[in-house]
């Protein structure tokens, strides 16, 4: 029965979306209450899916059940280690958002609960979904929800924007299409079968030549979610003209999905390709660190210093996945998680004051902290976690981020400067971080406006409350968050070597092993359960942080040759 | 004779309710043409019905040597005569709804519907260069009068003249490339043709130019560029009930013949090589087609030229299907080769619900004394009459190869099939995906005025109509579009079944 929680966490949003439709439209609270508890519902079952063991690596609650069997399509949905938090921090977000945005939206309060249920659904199914043809459904069709959340509820360039974001994110998605549908169709070639399990088309060894076009094609898609430098033009309009909630989702969310998808979909199917892009990818990932920072303190406007913010930060997941060693892609996994939840909440903040002054502009504002305490303690706070303090979520994850990096040998010989330039970027994050906390909450009271500002109130502050605690939470515990994923990274890690191994010692076109397929159900064969475990126990000195423990990981890690 | 009948009972049934509606209206008082409008619903309910029960039968009686060289009753042809006759079905309910609001009730209409419908099924059905020209010829003529059946707008009279002199320019290149062809081969019977071309009697350069004419005969016929002049001027002017059948049925029955004469006549001569004969034509015309469609539409203002343009673009895709079926029957890959035309027919079904729900959409949102026409009209509509709304969404969605929609499973299916062809033809789907990217853009713009924009103050607001007519058409029409997108399995199955036996 377990086995359907994902389901159920993708249909209770899409029935409370299809309740609503149907409810008349005179009563507002119906809406604003309804929508939230449908939410609610979905986060107490999300947490549930913590019960699970989550020492053992491999998917649990798979469902399987055919959907279009002509082509081996199947709605096949699943969770491990990887996608785990990624769907808690979705479950939590969604309804966190919605309640941030209930303080300012009062237009068609209908359809935009109707939009955010449809949109977390979606997002959940994007997490959950390893039938590629499923995942693209599923990745698509989070975009309308989110499109005329833009497009409706949004600032005054509102259509620029969500044209903008529709069009960009469908280019790249659509030549991932075709990639997708090349690869069901070489596996249709070699087993007269079609499939889009990912569990299957894993299996396929391409050659060299077409692994760099397809991998291409999925790194497109995803790099324009994420986005990478220079596909990040579309991020900064979005946020700007997108309503609190709208950018709180799309930030916390809605751009884990790049990254997830990067580590999900395109690096386990051709991992010769990343294996050899790699690098390349990681230095435009330290561009865009960089790149994204000083766009940041260049911002007048401070939600656009946010959103410029989120490009620098994104930058270090990618330089973390690309890491590959068991450091760099837990912290880039639970640096996702950190990002969520810090500019989650810095957009909810920057709503509140946008709500009381209706501007954004730094040069606006000034000594807000003598009038505004509370709201200057939360904001310091949440650019504390950005900057990543230490004792805050953002510390741990850059840090193991860095480390993977810097102990990194996919990422030779380039893995020290990399961690180089990637460390300036954390100064860079404290300058421009400090500076808008500078400019807006210290010094005098310069503005009339200013002076009767009222501080945060308990709606505001209940938003806000579950994502201060998990900032401390995070940094201080990070192995509650670091555990569950330990085992489903090694194995993923392991798994990601054999299959490079293999595949360059042949890059002829056929049909791997299945154990070296990635999106088994858990539990796998033993033997090599038990390897990893021992390999797990043996890297790891006894009771000692798991940080450094991961820094030694990698010795495993094969360097191909060039080619 | 019996037999004969049964096996064709969807013409029979169309063609019996063209005369019941005939007879009705000539007895009937005026103003009753919501009745004619149901009659003529049933009558294409029950061809349609004909058309499943015939093929959920699936026997193969010997057809009557009257007709036996002139018209199959194969699986291919019962598909497209269920695929009109649904089509032609929730048109009447359109026309209902439409044509009492407007008041242009005139029992010819249906009529003509009726026989245009009937023409397009003969058609559907040819195994003939004869037959194949009294069917187009059938289908055009009812078109024709329909596209003016707004005499009193000279938009819609200057549309369904120039509809007219080029069709006729059309046909009369059809007729040619006819001629050549028989000249060529001494055969009009196209697996006779067939037959001729292979045995090497046939005389090759004649073929080959008579294969270009029907070739660009029947692009004009589907609109497709550079033969596409004519279809934003008709659908603009013609009434929007009249635009949503020609949009459909003049393109499901055109492309079906067009599939039937290059793959059953012309392929096994022209295939050796798939960049000989009628496929590279066919590449040209569908590179063209999405590029002009795609691109054109973008600048309308008019919202019924912009869907005259997206359906070029349209003819364009389904054309990557035929130029995977030629590729891959090249090959020898005959598993591939019906999947492509499997693809072809269900994109064609797809294509159809969703443009009859935006055309169905338009018709609701306007009522008499303003219809709704362009971007400008339909300006804030979707907070005004949300239902509108989300139904036009839907249908632009569709369009536009959104899943979870009928569009989408359409165009996966479409390019699925040219991918397995082989590495050949990945540019063009890759240029195709790029296309349809484009045309995101204007059905983006669809939704764009009718959530984000809202009206001016003074100007006139459309007031939607309220017809029980129009509601079961949009219903139906929805629920192709989801039943399409959502569980595709048997439509697929019932399209490879009908490719394979061609």
């Amino acid at each position: 029965m377990s086995s359907w929680i994902l389901t159920a966490l993708i249909a209770i949003p899409l029935v409370g979306a299809l309740f609503l439709a149907g409810a008349p439209r005179k009563n507002e609270g119906l809406f604003r209450w309804g929508s939230l508890a449908f939410m609610a519902v979905n986060l107490v079952l999300s947490i549930s899916l913590l019960s699970s063991s989550w020492e053992t690596p491999g998917l649990r609650y798979v469902v399987d059940i055919p959907w279009i069997e002509q082509f081996g399509i199947a709605y096949k949905v699943g969770l491990d280690g990887i996608s785990l938090w990624l769907v808690l921090l979705t479950t939590l977000l969604t309804p966190v958002a919605l309640f941030a945005s209930w303080l300012s939206v009062n237009q068609r309060i209908k359809e935009f609960a109707i939009a955010f249920l449809a949109l977390e659904s979606a997002m959940i199914g994007t997490f959950v979904a390893l039938d590629l043809f499923l995942f693209y459904v599923f990745w698509e069709l989070m975009l309308v929800p989110m499109y005329l959340i833009v497009g409706v509820w949004g600032g005054k360039d509102k259509i620029y924007a969500a044209l903008k974001f529709f069009l960009y994110t469908m280019v790249g998605s659509l030549l991932m299409l075709v990639a997708i549908l090349y690869v069901g169709s070489q596996y249709h070639a070699l087993t007269g079968i079609y499939s889009f399990d990912l569990q299957d088309l894993s299996r396929v060894a391409l050659p060299y030549s077409s692994q760099i076009w397809l991998f291409s094609a999925f790194a497109l898609a995803f790099a324009i979610k994420v986005p990478m430098f220079p596909f990040h033009t579309w991020l900064p309009d979005a946020h700007t003209q997108a309503p609190t909630g709208g950018s709180v989702i799309l930030a916390a969310v809605m751009l884990k999905l790049g990254t997830y998808g990067f580590l999900r979909f395109a690096m386990p199917m051709f991992p010769l390709a990343a294996h050899y892009l790699g690098p390349t990818i990681a230095a435009i990932a330290i561009i865009g660190i960089i790149y994204g920072a000083f766009c940041a303190w260049m911002q007048k406007d401070v939600k656009k210093l946010v959103a410029y913010s989120s490009v620098s930060h994104l930058g270090f997941v990618m330089l973390g996945i690309f890491s590959l060693n068991a450091s760099g892609v837990s912290g880039a996994i639970l640096q996702m998680v950190n990002h969520g939840i810090s500019t989650g909440a810095l957009f909810i903040l920057v709503g509140v004051i946008y709500d009381r002054r209706h501007t954004r502009l730094l040069s606006d504002f000034g000594g807000l902290a003598a009038v505004m305490p509370l709201y200057a303690v939360l904001f310091v706070i949440t650019s504390m976690s950005s900057i990543g303090l230490p004792g805050t979520n953002g510390f741990i994850g850059e840090f193991m981020i860095l480390a993977g990096t810097f102990a990194s040998n996919a990422l030779q010989p380039w893995s020290r400067i990399f961690v180089l330039c990637a460390a300036t970027g954390v100064i860079l994050a404290a300058i421009y971080m400090l500076h808008a906390v500078l400019k807006m909450f210290w010094g005098p009271v310069t503005h009339e406006a200013n002076k009767a500002l009222k501080d945060i109130n308990l709606k505001e502050g209940l938003a806000l409350a579950p994502l201060m605690l998990l900032v401390f939470w995070i940094g201080l515990f990070p192995n509650h968050f670091l555990k569950p994923m330990e085992s489903t990274v090694e194995q993923y890690l392991a798994r990601y070597q054999s299959k490079l191994v293999e595949i360059n010692r042949d890059d002829s076109l056929r049909l791997l092993p299945p154990e070296l397929a990635s999106g088994a159900a858990a539990p796998i064969d033993e033997e090599a359960e038990q390897q990893a475990e021992q390999q797990a126990a043996a890297r790891k000195p006894s009771g000692d942080h798991y940080v450094v423990g991961a820094l030694e990981a990698g010795s495993h890690t094969v360097s191909a040759t060039a080619r | 004779m019996l037999d004969l009948i049964i096996r064709f009972s969807p013409l029979v049934l169309v063609l019996v309710g063209a005369a019941a509606v005939m007879l009705a209206d000539a007895f009937s008082d005026k103003g009753q043409s919501n009745d004619l409008s149901t009659v003529t619903f049933w009558a294409f309910v029950g061809a349609s019905g004909g058309a499943i029960g015939l093929w959920v039968q699936g026997d193969t009686m010997a057809l009557h040597p009257l007709v036996a060289p002139f018209l199959a009753a194969d699986p291919m042809a019962l598909l497209l005569d269920a695929v009109i006759a649904g089509a032609g079905a929730i048109t009447a309910l359109l026309a209902g709804a439409y044509l009492r609001e407007h008041q242009m009730e005139r029992g010819e209409y249906y009529v003509v519907m009726l026989l245009a419908a009937f023409g397009a099924m003969v058609l559907v059905h040819s195994t003939h260069l004869l037959s194949v020209f009294v069917g187009l010829e059938t289908m055009s003529l009812g078109v024709y009068s329909l596209a003016a059946f707004r005499r009193t707008s000279p938009r819609s009279v200057e549309g369904a003249m120039k509809y007219f002199l080029l069709g006729s320019f059309a046909a009369a290149l059809l007729l040619f490339g006819m001629a050549l062809l028989y000249g060529a081969t001494g055969e009009m019977e196209l697996a006779a043709i067939a037959t001729a071309l292979v045995e090497g009697s046939a005389h090759n350069t004649l073929a080959l130019l008579g294969t270009a004419l029907i070739t660009a005969g029947l692009a004009f016929k589907v609109g497709a560029v550079p033969f596409h002049m004519w279809s934003p001027d008709v659908y603009e002017g013609a009434a929007t009930s009249v635009t949503a059948f020609m949009a459909v049925v003049v393109k499901v029955a055109a492309f079906t013949v067009w599939v039937r004469i290059a793959v059953v006549a012309l392929s096994a001569a022209n295939l050796a090589d798939p960049f000989s004969g009628w496929p590279p034509l066919v590449m040209g015309l569908a590179v063209a087609s999405m590029l002009v469609g795609n691109l054109s539409a973008l600048v309308q203002t008019n919202v019924k030229r912009m869907l005259a343009y997206s359906s070029i673009a349209h003819a364009g895709y389904i054309m990557v299907g035929f130029v995977a079926y030629a590729h891959s029957a090249a090959g020898g890959d005959e598993g591939a080769g019906d999947q492509a035309l499997s693809a072809m027919l269900l994109y064609l079904a797809s294509y159809a619900a969703s443009s009859l729900l935006v055309f169905g959409s338009l018709i609701w949102a306007g009522s008499k004394g303003k219809e709704v026409v362009s971007y400008e009209d339909l300006k804030g509509l979707g907070r005004r009459h949300p239902w509108i709304g989300v139904a036009m969404m839907v249908g632009a969605l569709s369009l536009m190869g959104f899943p979870p929609t009928a569009g989408f499973i359409g165009k996966y299916y479409l390019f699925q099939s040219a991918v397995n062809v082989g590495d050949g033809l990945i540019p063009l789907v890759i240029f195709a995906v790029l296309a349809s990217a484009v045309g995101a853009f204007y059905y983006l713009k669809l939704i764009v005025v009718m959530y984000m924009e809202d009206q001016e103050q003074e100007a006139a607001q459309a007031v939607p109509m309220r017809s029980v007519h129009l509601w079961a058409a949009i219903g139906l029409a929805a629920y192709f579009v989801f039943r399409i997108g959502i569980a595709p399995g048997n439509y697929m199955e019932i399209a490879i079944g009908a490719a394979r036996a061609l």
